[in-house]
């Protein structure tokens, strides 16, 4: 069972997350929050905005989801993922990913398959803004072209 | 033929729009875009070579599928400059 979805902040919440992966089936239910932190690159940041290919964010959560099923003995999986898009203050949310699944051990491989597959291939992009109003776009990972 | 182009991260600095229009030959294909974007930024931000890596380094997609440099587009298709990423 999956569920995924781009968000506007104030619509990001972990309420939604815990009821999507209740299951009487899972022994084992695991939350990675993302959150926007005060300093990078030695610079004060005081938020994010994040930019986002909806449609291109949305088929590679379901493509990570899928593959994760298929590379990990998982049983009886359940995931949510959400990321936010669009202005993100310091101490928000960024992204929420839970999962559960019957032991424990497959949540955390699960999780971390999520968002480091995410980091990777994933169009979403940060400008951090730092005090003083500066702001800048971060470097990032370059996009592999199938061929 | 008519293109447009959706831009994404870094650039969209390079419009005060979500997109920029190019006017591209008969049977033109990705090259020709990125070709077209890289005339754009040093035309219009002949100091700023980070904007101009961007370009270069930057794939493009097409119904929402990273395509090669060799895809051949149609008058009218919308493509999006994905630069390189950094999410979660």
């Amino acid at each position: 069972m999956f569920h995924c979805d781009v968000v506007d902040i104030k619509n990001i919440s972990l309420d939604k997350a815990q009821k999507f992966i209740e299951s009487h089936k899972c022994g084992a239910s695991l939350f990675f929050i993302g959150t926007v932190r005060d300093h990078n690159n030695e610079k004060e940041v005081t938020g994010i905005t994040y930019d986002s290919h909806d449609a291109m964010v949305k088929k590679s959560f379901e493509e990570i989801y899928n593959e994760a099923i298929k590379k990990l003995d998982l049983q009886h999986p359940v995931a949510f993922v959400e990321h936010a898009k669009g202005y993100v203050p310091l101490g928000g949310i960024s992204i929420i990913i839970a999962v559960a699944c019957k032991h424990r051990k497959q949540v955390y491989d699960f999780s971390r398959f999520i968002i480091e597959e995410i980091k990777k291939r994933t169009p979403i992009w940060k400008k951090e803004h730092y005090k003083g109003e500066d702001a800048e776009w971060l470097d990032g990972q370059k996009v592999e072209v199938k061929k | 033929m008519k293109i447009k182009v959706e831009l994404f991260g870094v650039c969209r600095e390079l419009s005060d729009k979500d997109h920029i229009d190019l006017e591209l030959d008969e049977n033109s294909k990705i090259k020709d875009v990125r070709d077209q974007m890289i005339e754009i930024v040093k035309t219009k931000f002949p100091e700023n070579n980070n904007y101009l890596e961007m370009v270069k380094k930057s794939a493009f997609s097409s119904k929402d599928e990273i395509v090669e440099d060799a895809y051949k587009l149609q008058n009218n298709d919308a493509v999006s400059i994905i630069p390189p990423i950094g999410g979660g």
